[in-house]
């Protein structure tokens, strides 16, 4: 036995030192090399998209705890399209052209940018219908090489019409045009942006307002649309830096609609006055009490500040994240930001829901993380969802009627401004809390890192919707997943020949 | 292979150095537009705010998350066929620390005194990395010419 061990040694040592030795060494050099290498390679042949795809095909269903998917609705078989899903043609009571155009641009401030615009301006002219009104909005496009589309950001339209290019229509080229069209159904702030190149673009000012006001109009309120805006990483107020005064009469309401079209959240604070939150994202908020407090506003996401001006004409400022400002009365310095941070899980008083979410149909998770990995063959540190690279990312699927319960957890180092296309989600819970105010119906919903939401919709808008990351930046890096709905089909591809990206 | 380990390995020391000076630049630019007006919250530093120094914080992130590792990773083969004393352990130590940067880097986001972390690992790099490309070719073994014969 020992010998035997010995004898071994001796040749294993005289194999490696005499004419085998450089060899045996090169040998295990190159598979050292290899077991690297090789995993590396793999991962980044694996993560390769093709040049076309079908946005159905993406990821992996996930049902949720609820009935199969029907065959219907699989990729490839019949369904209903998605662009089947749409108002039919007929008179509209708002008509609208936009036509895009792309170059240089002045903002009303006077500044210029290399950047976009619609009918020759940035932000694009403000949509405003009353409720009930059918909308029409014909988009052109003059002179935009990579294609625009126009998205209905927070407006539950039929599935068919939300611009998002490569999902629900191919990217409208140079000399090209789309109509789109929907009921003006839900009263509210709301916003309209390119979805293809979504990121450039809507940097870049292709956006504009939408505001749907209720049948009998808003009394002796006056309105005001805000819209805030990094252009060129300079901040503005509909196009224009600094303090921008605005029209209200002494004594007066006024609603500031505030939109935040950029990438993070901005802090609204008022000085001078106390305001009440009157709405969110689109929709009123029950019992609104008066606050002092500094208000996040989500990207893409909306707020109606209610302000009772000062009867004796005393300054008033809507400070937008410190940086400007819209003054109504006498001149008034800048504020500080409140110590105190409006939070809408407690504000407000509680209502009934429409809906039981206690019996909820499906209950999907959406845990975004983060991990070294490829990205369609780029390496670098990318969002995961469900522990996932995309476009290994879950297909969340639901049936018309469905009650859907989504738990949103955020544990990857930043935060994500979620945003779900064509529906209006309740805010439940955050990190377990039940909300005690106002039902909290939000379309674009900031998770901070370290925290979860639970929320919950009724799938009551058949289609093929995107659910993703608003900070625009982010779908690309892989923040981005679906809700399908069974039986529905989509006839577009991302990428081919209108070379659709929608991110 | 030895050049070019030693190359790697200097070529490393020196992204220590750049990844040092554009982060320092990058902070003084800021802290000088914020003096000069400028207001930096979450939306405006999404959009890239603009200013003499923004530069150095792409420059640290590009560099940070892409050149590093892959330098540190082609030296990390290298190192099989270069025969160094040790050029495979100081190559992989290297790999491991860089990694551990790179994370450090994202996460220091979330949980700010993990930079600390950053700051001292980034020193350590800069240290193995001089070290790592002043490493002696190995001993060929010795092939003992008495108990050959014998």
């Amino acid at each position: 036995m020992l010998r035997a061990r010995r004898r071994s040694w001796r040749l294993g040592r005289s194999w490696r030192t005499r004419a085998g030795g450089p060899r045996r060494r090169a040998l295990i050099a190159v598979v050292a090399a290899l077991v690297v290498i090789a995993p590396i390679a793999w991962m980044w042949i694996d993560s390769q998209m093709p040049s076309s795809y079908s946005v159905e095909d993406m990821g992996t269903p996930d049902l949720g705890g609820g009935p199969g998917m029907d065959h219907a609705g699989m990729a490839g078989m019949t369904g209903t399209a998605v662009d089947q899903l749409r108002e039919p043609p007929g008179p509209a009571d708002v008509d609208v052209t936009l036509t895009a155009r792309a170059g240089r641009v002045t903002l009303p401030s006077g500044r210029v940018v290399d950047g976009y615009t619609l009918n020759g301006t940035t932000p694009g002219p403000e949509i405003r219908a009353v409720q009930g009104q059918m909308v029409q909005v014909r988009l052109v496009n003059e002179n935009v090489a990579e294609g625009v589309t126009l998205h209905w950001h927070g407006y539950d339209v039929p599935a068919g019409d939300d611009g998002v290019a490569g999902v629900t229509q191919d990217a409208v080229g140079p000399g090209g045009s789309f109509v789109y069209r929907f009921r003006a159904d839900q009263v509210g702030t709301f916003w309209y942006h390119s979805h293809q190149v979504a990121d450039p673009q809507v940097k870049g000012g292709l956006f504009g307002a939408l505001v749907v006001t209720p049948r009998d109009g808003l009394g002796d309120t006056a309105d005001v649309t805000v819209m805030t805006h990094n252009y060129a990483g300079r901040r503005t107020v509909n196009g224009l830096e600094g303090d921008v005064p605005a029209a209200g009469a002494p004594g007066q309401r006024v609603r500031v609609r505030v939109v935040n079209t950029d990438n993070g959240p901005v802090q609204v604070w008022v000085g001078g006055a106390p305001y009440r939150l009157a709405a969110l994202d689109g929709t009123d908020v029950n019992g609104p009490t008066p606050s002092t407090d500094s208000l996040p506003v989500t990207a893409g996401g909306r707020a109606d500040l209610e302000i009772d001006l000062p009867a004796d004409g005393a300054g008033v400022r809507v400070e937008l994240g410190g940086a400007s400002a819209v003054t109504f009365g006498r001149p008034l310095p800048p504020t500080p930001r409140p110590a105190g941070e409006l939070d809408p899980l407690r504000y407000g008083s509680p209502a009934a829901l429409p809906f039981d979410p206690a019996a909820a149909d499906r209950r999907f998770d959406y845990v975004i993380g983060r991990r070294l990995g490829f990205l369609d063959g780029t390496p670098g540190m990318w969002w995961t969802v469900n522990g996932h690279l995309w476009p290994d990312v879950p297909m969340y699927v639901v049936r018309e009627g469905d009650v859907v319960r989504m738990h949103i957890e955020n544990g990857s180092g930043e935060l994500h401004p979620m945003h779900l296309h064509g529906h209006h989600a309740v805010v439940l819970a955050r990190d377990g809390v039940p909300a005690t105010g106002s039902p909290w119906w939000s379309d674009s919903l900031d998770v901070q890192d370290g925290h979860s939401y639970d929320i919950a919709f009724v799938a009551d808008n058949p289609g093929l919707w995107m659910d993703h990351c608003h900070n625009l930046a982010h779908p690309s890096e892989g923040l981005m997943a679906h809700l399908m709905y069974e039986g529905v089909t989509t006839p577009y591809r991302v990428g081919g020949d209108p070379h659709n990206d929608p991110e | 292979m030895r050049t070019t380990y030693r190359v790697l390995a200097w070529i490393l020391a020196v992204e220590v150095v750049v990844q040092a000076a554009a982060i320092a630049w990058a902070l003084f630019g800021l802290s000088a537009w914020i003096e000069s007006g400028g207001v930096l919250d979450a939306a405006a530093m999404q959009a890239e705010p603009q200013f003499d120094g923004v530069v150095g914080f792409m420059v640290h992130g590009l560099n940070g998350t892409m050149i590093v590792p892959a330098v540190a990773l082609l030296l990390l083969v290298v190192s099989f066929f270069a025969r160094l004393t040790r050029g495979v352990a100081f190559a992989a130590a290297l790999f491991l620390m860089v990694v551990a940067q790179v994370l450090l880097g994202m996460f220091a986001h979330a949980i700010p005194s993990l930079g600390m972390l950053h700051g001292a690992l980034a020193l350590a790099i800069l240290v193995t990395a001089v070290m790592s490309a002043r490493l002696t070719p190995a001993q060929r073994p010795v092939e003992a010419p008495s108990a050959a014969v014998v």
